[in-house]
């Protein structure tokens, strides 16, 4: 075994697993969701108009019980997800959306992020291809530190070592 | 009385600040300034330390008078009336002094002081250094404005007329009811001011321009205990949340809960990075900038959650010290950022980085993606801010925004769990990755198997399981290399304490992707003697029980679970406040809890239904258990381990006096050159050794 451990053979092995494993679980899943499923996924997304930012799941204030009911009943009468939110945003404002909007002004808490991650890896690319270059040989101001340090060592040598 | 005893208290340690603070500082500008130094430096040093060690006395001063009064219920005190009250237990009539925003300054102050004396303590052999002069003058500054608030917009030792039929109502209904209140928020704050002193020290060698690795290497065991009382702090208020505030979570993405998790990131970003620093000398004005940073962090999100700006559930909404701390703010940013400008020629680093294959890549991968999750915290817990501003919308940003983004970052932050720790310095080659990756990645694929068997499915939480048992793997082979190597002592020190935190990372993700991913929320209408079932589990409503005490009427039902034992969610009406909480039952196992909520009672009728919330959440106690590991990590990480000190004593010594010339100069002489050496050749004995020993 010790033998196979790393090898490309023995890495192909592992990949192939992860990725059949990960493909299998992700794609088994979510058709079969039930109704009661749906309506939990759905409290999470919306906020509790009087309740500071919690959602509507986290909230036990009376009018996140309402909206609960409210998208238990609809749920169940097979109400769309888009037909469920644009009711509550009616109802509530867009105050009552946890996810804000890519549309307007809340664009841009999207896309500030993304520049964000994307500047930073590109500062930090830069930073490690620019000095990839050229930097095996030793520079003469290397060759000088080394010179300098060899100096002083004898000079502790010369000064220290009478007893060795 | 008491009230003078305190205000007394409260303007001695503002007054020892702003002494110590100004003697400290001229007698140090007096010294820079003339070539030779100062000759007045040291006594001037003498006293500031003398005004410096009344901050902590005048601390822990003042929180003893406020406990008395509040054991005492002495309501002539403005705090005592706003939060005691006759029928508190003790316990929770204790932890009222952190339960509203006056109190908790104080607390503040008393652990600002308590830090203070630390450093005192600490370095009593530096104590006439003009770094250590420095910070210590920072430290007075922050103490200053601290006891300044107490002094004035927020003193809580007023004198107040108490009317003759006053009851007190004490702390808010969810401050008295679970034991953990009285110990999560003093582990935050431990926290939060603990990063005091690395962002004074930065300030203190920006100002004296010695830049080089000495500050770090004196604050490294500060900024790593703060830093794990954050965790802690941060993880026990999640687990307080789960306890107390019956919606079945522990995190909301709440302002006041981003307000902390901001200066973690950053500190957590810090933690990776000063070890390139150490190591390779780069990466100077970053670390210094994350180290302002983190402290900036702390006093913004003080600002945000203290002055009513944004309104949370557990804000102190309060807008007397709002115009304060945003001066404050504004004064700590604008000086750091100042003074990194002033220093940044001095600031330029002699290292280089060789590959992006190597340890430090990966730390500045780390601090890409820490700096990116901090900065959609700080985004959405400001945007709705700047949007109502600019156009007037309302918005709400809340969990599935910070999901979004949060778990593409989170995953890929295990992944480099998972590759960094096995990373050299300098250079890896690809034969060298693979073999030391290889029973990593057999662990990933055990782990995602027995994972998919046991029914996971979902992209997101089989990716975290994989990635879990990757990290895991690889966290584990470094801690059996190290004790290998060094027995039971490889198990302290940094690197290998760092090893048991990832460990505590790693569980804490899989309970928090199992938790949430296969979460089960119901709701039920039960009449007495009815049984439901839910995740295979019965749950029968047996009946309504009650009990009373002067503070409180309880309501709970008796609810058993597959017929054994009877839990019993209530609901609590505060009748001080006339208030009622739901208080959820929990019946948690290592695979799954199962967290019962009674949403609504019959008012008359006790045979009328009930509503009854079952929520079944797996693997949520690993979240307690990863931040205890985490704990456990910390403390290994500050006990000293067996690594070369980073600056090379010196050499055994001939009999040097014999020589007659000094040796003394020379060995430092190459002590200097050996360690500049060493920074360009980066590899010590014993990371030779390490790379040499891989599996």
């Amino acid at each position: 075994m010790s033998q196979f451990a790393g090898t490309r053979a023995s890495w192909a092995f592992v990949v192939v697993a992860l990725v059949g494993l990960i493909a299998f679980a992700s794609l088994g899943g979510d058709d079969d969701q039930s109704a009661g499923e749906r309506a939990e996924a759905l409290y999470d997304k919306f906020a509790c108009p009087t309740c500071d930012g919690q959602s509507v799941a986290e909230s036990n204030a009376a009018v996140a019980a309402t909206i609960r009911e409210f998208i238990r009943d609809e749920v169940a009468a097979g109400t769309s997800d888009t037909d469920i939110r644009n009711a509550l945003v009616q109802g509530y404002g867009t105050e009552v959306l946890l996810n804000p909007p890519a549309s307007g002004i809340a664009t841009l808490v999207w896309v500030l992020p993304v520049l964000a991650l994307v500047g930073g890896s590109a500062v930090v690319f830069n930073a490690v291809s620019r000095n990839n270059l050229g930097s095996a040989d030793p520079t003469a101001e290397d060759e000088a530190l080394v010179a300098e340090l060899l100096e002083s060592a004898s000079d502790e040598v010369d000064n220290t070592g009478s007893d060795g | 009385m008491l009230s003078a005893f305190g205000t007394a208290f409260v303007l001695l340690g503002l007054m020892a600040s702003i002494a110590g603070m100004l003697i400290g500082s001229v007698a140090l500008v007096r010294d820079q300034r003339s070539p030779n130094g100062s000759a007045t430096l040291k006594p001037a040093m003498k006293s500031m330390r003398q005004f410096a060690s009344m901050v902590p006395a005048a601390g822990i001063g003042a929180f003893i008078v406020m406990e008395i009064a509040l054991f005492r219920r002495d309501y002539s005190v403005s705090f005592v009336q706003q939060v005691g009250s006759d029928s508190i237990p003790p316990i929770f009539n204790f932890a009222a002094l952190w339960s509203a925003l006056e109190g908790s300054l104080i607390l503040w102050a008393l652990t600002l002081g308590l830090y203070i004396a630390a450093v005192l303590w600490k370095f009593a052999d530096k104590k006439n250094d003009p770094l250590l002069g420095w910070a210590m003058v920072v430290l007075l500054g922050i103490s200053t404005f601290f006891f300044g608030l107490l002094a004035l917009p927020a003193n809580p030792f007023q004198r107040v007329s108490v009317a003759a039929d006053f009851v007190g109502r004490g702390p808010n209904p969810l401050l008295q009811d679970h034991v953990l209140v009285a110990f999560h928020p003093p582990m935050l704050y431990l926290g939060y001011v603990g990063f005091a002193v690395p962002f004074a020290f930065a300030i203190a060698a920006l100002i004296t321009g010695r830049l080089g690795e000495g500050w770090l290497v004196e604050t490294r065991r500060w900024t790593v205990i703060a830093w794990g009382f954050l965790t802690f702090g941060i993880v026990l208020g999640a687990w307080w949340s789960y306890e107390v505030l019956g919606w079945g979570g522990y995190w909301a993405w709440d302002p006041v809960e981003n307000a902390s998790l901001l200066p973690w990131l950053t500190g957590t970003a810090f933690l990776h990075s000063v070890m390139v620093q150490e190591r390779r000398g780069m990466l100077r004005v970053w670390n210094l900038s994350l180290v302002c940073a983190t402290f900036c962090l702390t006093i913004l999100g003080t600002f945000l959650t203290r002055s009513g700006v944004i309104d949370s559930v557990h804000a102190f909404a309060d807008g007397a010290v709002g115009p304060w701390l945003l001066t404050f703010f504004a004064i700590v940013t604008v000086g750091s950022v100042g003074l990194i400008g002033w220093r940044g020629d001095r600031l330029r680093s002699p290292g280089a980085i060789d590959s992006p294959l190597s340890r430090e890549a990966s730390f500045l991968a780390n601090n890409v993606l820490f700096g990116a999750m901090a900065f959609v915290v700080l985004l959405g817990t400001v945007f709705p801010l700047f949007a109502e501003a600019f156009d007037g919308s309302r918005l709400t940003i809340g969990r599935p925004y910070f999901d979004s983004l949060g778990r593409p970052i989170a995953i890929v932050t295990l992944f480099l769990m998972a590759v960094a720790p096995v990373l050299p310095w300098r250079k890896a080659s690809t034969e060298l990755l693979s073999t030391r990756l290889f029973w990593p990645a057999v662990a990933a694929v055990g782990v995602t198997a027995f994972a998919v068997l046991v029914g996971a499915r979902g992209f997101w939480p089989v990716m975290t399981f994989a990635l879990s048992g990757f990290a895991g793997g690889s966290a584990v082979r470094q801690v059996v290399l190290a004790t290998r190597r060094q027995g039971w002592r490889g198990f302290v020190g940094r690197t290998n304490g760092g090893m048991i935190v990832h460990l505590g990372v790693i569980i804490l993700a899989m309970g928090v992707a199992a938790s949430e991913s296969y979460k089960t929320d119901r709701i039920f209408t039960m009449s007495p003697g009815e049984t439901v079932f839910v995740e295979s589990h019965s749950f029968t409503y047996e009946g309504l029980g009650a009990d009373r005490t002067s503070r409180r009427d309880r309501t709970f039902a008796r609810v058993s679970i597959d017929g054994g034992q009877v839990y019993e969610p209530a609901r609590t009406r505060y009748t001080q406040q006339g208030m009622v909480v739901g208080t959820p039952s929990v019946k948690p196992g290592i695979t799954e809890d199962l967290y019962l909520v009674l949403d609504d009672i019959p008012q008359d009728d006790p045979q009328a239904p009930i509503r009854l919330r079952v929520i079944v959440r797996p693997l949520i106690t690993w979240i307690w258990a990863g931040g205890v590991l985490m704990g456990i990590g910390t403390l290994l990480a500050v006990v000293p381990g067996n690594r070369s000190p980073s600056i090379p004593t010196a050499q055994p010594a001939g009999d040097g006096a014999a020589s007659g010339s000094s040796p003394d100069r020379s060995r430092s002489a190459l002590s200097r050159a050996f360690t500049s050496l060493r920074r360009r050749l980066t590899r010590t004995p014993t990371e030779l050794h390490a790379s040499q020993g891989g599996l």
